[in-house]
């Protein structure tokens, strides 16, 4: 391995931290990432002959690349591999971040070392503050402090919640549970909370259905209303559980923000996953999202895999500079979304804005050649 | 037409859709060689600017021939069946008769699949209840007005009833299952399975066509070099573009006989652009997310798997050839990717099939060679061993069973008088 490659490239990771992290002009900011994610695509290859192969079989030589979107890019699920992959030696791993897999699918899971955990960090709060301001403050966390107590292996739940730790002076869980059965609400802790409270600037955090099934849901029940007017609310995760109870993201905001005497707009959705590490995607006040200096999404038309124009749909593909244990800089997901502008958001952020739209449909009838679920059955005895 | 294409809402329009069609075909009773008669003229008609873009349609007019038709009748029901007669058969004398309705359930991913459902139905006898998938609807109901446009295409569309609903609706599900006596059942694995598993009345013939998939094979000579090679991957790569992958009969890996002078990144650059031409020819127009998801996670999977494993394919989602070695068929992903794997001899993933494989499309040229690859085939499951660039070609019998004889009834007659 090339030292003074990797060296190089912890240099430029710190100055893209290091530069505004909304107001980069796109092209500069385009052409900042592309040399940078091209230098890791070759630190990634030395390290990983397997990823080496990968990288040359792609149709295009990526040392040659003129835009991001020219760079190969790994499919999320490639993340879901035994073991994950790695760019660096085991020894060095401190923490393995797993997604929030469904029953009975395989979560992904990305391995981190120091440096990348410290970006993630970094980055995390960069992009948050930017939304809630820079001050810290009591943080409520709308869940089980089991939840966050994980050990070397970090679900997506604890992961999220320890992204905000950075803007906490004192953190409260307001769930409870041993982990084994339903998460409750513990009532007493929560009224002391915003007793304590009140009307201060508060941080609050929880999964979507989370907060859906074991706050609102209960609080709503009781007929109990807090008075946290100030508080500001970040939810992310799936949205399934809600839609199939037809929960729509402005029932689920008015619901948020009864329950805590807040305006619905205290309320903040924010689009994330475990394998973009340190990179979060919070609505802006115009209901879009946007891209940090050290990041860049690219909307892929399913049909071409081209980037699609704006007010157009297709695959989301996330981009981020940070990580150096794993290779998460260029994956494409599952998931839907659109392109607002390529540039020129009302809210003043400058790049693409976009907003997730679903995730892909699973569920596609592929007609009499599709021997998926007899290929699972189990082997004969 | 109004009459032909029924959206359902409810279990007992189903029920009565059906009991019309029992009725109208015990009015009138038409032998085999009457409806190929219409048949044949049906698909000499097929034309035009609404039909001609309809995938399958030129298979289609060929496979409404009297060439083709008689001959499936006379092998499944005899010559005597053809006009409807009694066969005798020592003391006693045998006769088809139909089974009455037939419920069919087409796969959503081949265009003229209700209709070769229901042409092997009505060379029964029988009359149909076609449910047609949401996506097939516009196509069917193109090809049906040409029927309409017969003189005599009034015979058959008084047996025909296009169902359209969704495919969720468990209630109009079950009514039609239970109002039919025999159904004909095409599709993946879990709509096969739903279905089968639908309140048919006792009496009711399932016949099930499908899940399966296929497999090509070439021996040395054929893809090492020479004149043939680029004619036979022509013929693969139509094999693998038509249907889009998805039918039971289309190739989802190549198996290659390991020979001297076999160079197998200079064979796998002949097949590019052999799908290079045929995507050229035939683009798609339309592509499901989570399909393009399966063909970046197939190539990037092949690759991070086995540091052996090479990959070809283009910027777009359009084709995707995985190279390595092995005789196992490895889960298909569709959408125009394909495994292509070095094996020592081809009977060594033959012995591996499981029942899973459909057709084997070969590329062989020694006929010693073909017959024992042939026989293990045939004793490994498969149905079907047919030369590359024919994969497709629908024929009695599919998947191994017939397409008329299922949907009728053998009735055998004892004279009275005889002792």
């Amino acid at each position: 391995m090339n030292a003074a490659l990797a060296a190089g490239i912890e240099e430029q990771i710190d100055a893209v931290l290091a530069a505004p992290t909304f107001s980069l002009e796109p092209a500069a900011h385009q052409a900042r990432l592309l040399a940078l994610l091209q230098s890791e695509l070759t630190y990634a290859a030395d390290r990983n002959e397997r990823l080496r192969q990968y990288f040359d079989a792609w149709p295009s030589d990526y040392g040659a690349a003129e835009s991001v979107a020219e760079l190969p890019y790994l499919p999320v699920r490639a993340f879901k591999a035994t073991p994950p992959l790695l760019l660096v030696g085991k020894e060095a791993i401190i923490r393995t971040l797993a997604s929030s897999a469904t029953t009975g699918q395989t979560p992904s899971r990305v391995a981190l070392d120091a440096p990348t955990s410290r970006r993630m960090v970094k980055g995390v709060a960069a992009i948050a503050s930017d939304f809630i301001g820079p001050r810290r403050r009591p943080y409520l966390v709308i869940d089980t402090a089991e939840t966050l107590a994980a050990g070397g292996q970090l679900g997506a739940r604890a992961a999220a919640i320890q992204g905000l730790r950075p803007f906490a002076t004192e953190i409260v869980c307001c769930l409870s549970g041993d982990g084994a059965g339903e998460p409750r609400i513990d009532e007493s802790r929560l009224a002391d909370f915003a007793a304590k409270w009140g009307k201060a600037e508060v941080l609050a955090y929880g999964f979507t259905s989370v907060i859906w099934e074991h706050l609102v849901k209960p609080l709503c029940k009781q007929g109990i209303r807090l008075q946290m007017p100030n508080i500001r609310v970040l939810h992310s995760g799936g949205w399934k559980r809600l839609q199939d109870q037809a929960v729509t993201r402005e029932a689920f905001a008015a619901g948020v923000a009864e329950v805590f005497g807040c305006a619905t707009d205290r309320v903040l959705d924010f689009y994330g996953l475990v394998e973009n590490v340190g990179v979060i995607y919070p609505d802006c006040a115009y209901g879009y999202k946007h891209v940090p200096a050290f990041a860049a999404v690219i909307v892929r038309d399913p049909l071409t895999l081209r980037p699609v124009d704006a007010g157009q749909q297709g695959l989301v593909q996330v981009c981020s500079v940070l990580p150096t244990s794993f290779p998460g800089f260029l994956v494409l997901t599952d998931d839907i979304a659109e392109v607002i502008r390529y540039d020129g958001c009302a809210c003043g952020r400058r790049g693409i804005s976009f907003r997730f739209v679903k995730r892909v449909p699973q569920a596609e009838i592929r007609g009499c050649g599709n021997i998926e679920m007899l290929r699972q059955r189990p082997p004969a005895v | 037409m109004s009459d032909l294409l029924q959206h359902f809402e409810s279990p007992r329009e189903v029920t009565a859709a059906a009991q019309r069609l029992r009725e109208r075909a015990l009015d009138l009773e038409l032998t085999p060689s009457q409806v190929i008669d219409i048949l044949e003229r049906w698909g000499e008609s097929l034309r035009g600017p609404k039909v001609d873009a309809i995938p399958g349609v030129a298979f289609l007019r060929l496979w409404l021939r009297r060439g083709t038709l008689e001959p499936i009748v006379v092998r499944e029901l005899g010559i005597e069946g053809l006009n409807g007669e009694w066969r005798e058969e020592r003391t006693a004398r045998l006769r088809a008769y139909p089974l009455g309705v037939i419920g069919h359930w087409p796969a959503g991913n081949i265009e003229i699949q209700p209709l070769l459902s229901l042409c092997c139905a009505l060379l029964g006898g029988n009359a149909c209840l076609v449910r047609v998938p949401a996506g097939l609807v516009v196509q069917t109901r193109a090809l049906l007005e040409k029927l309409c446009e017969l003189a005599d295409g009034r015979a058959l569309l008084e047996r025909i009833c296009i169902a359209s609903f969704e495919h969720e609706r468990a209630d109009l599900q079950c009514a039609m299952a239970a109002a039919v006596d025999g159904a004909m059942i095409w599709g993946g694995a879990e709509a096969t399975t739903q279905i089968r598993a639908l309140p048919f009345p006792p009496w009711a013939r399932l016949a099930v066509f499908g899940p399966r998939l296929s497999v090509a094979a070439m021996d040395g000579a054929s893809w090492s070099g020479g004149p043939d090679r680029e004619n036979w991957c022509r013929r693969l790569a139509r094999d693998v573009w038509q249907f889009d992958q998805q039918a039971c009969s289309s190739p989802q890996a190549l198996f290659l006989e390991r020979c001297a002078g076999g160079d197998l990144p200079e064979f796998a650059a002949t097949l590019a652009a052999a799908f290079e031409e045929e995507n050229r020819l035939h683009p798609r127009e339309s592509i499901h997310p989570a399909l393009t998801s399966a063909i970046c996670l197939a190539r990037a999977s092949w690759l991070l798997d086995d540091s052996a494993h090479r990959a070809l394919f283009p910027a777009t989602p359009d084709w995707t050839l995985l190279l390595g070695a092995g005789s196992t068929v490895p889960a298909p992903t569709q959408g125009r990717t394909l495994s292509v794997l070095l094996v020592e001899d081809l009977l060594e993933p033959i012995a591996r099939f499981d029942g899973m494989v459909q057709t084997l499309g070969l590329a062989v040229g020694d006929d010693a060679k073909e017959a024992a690859l042939t026989q293990a085939a045939g004793r490994n499951g498969v149905d079907r061993i047919v030369k590359l660039g024919r994969m497709h070609v629908f024929g009695s019998p599919w998947d191994g069973a017939d397409l008329v004889r299922p949907m009728v009834r053998l009735v055998r007659h004892v004279s009275a008088s005889t002792d």
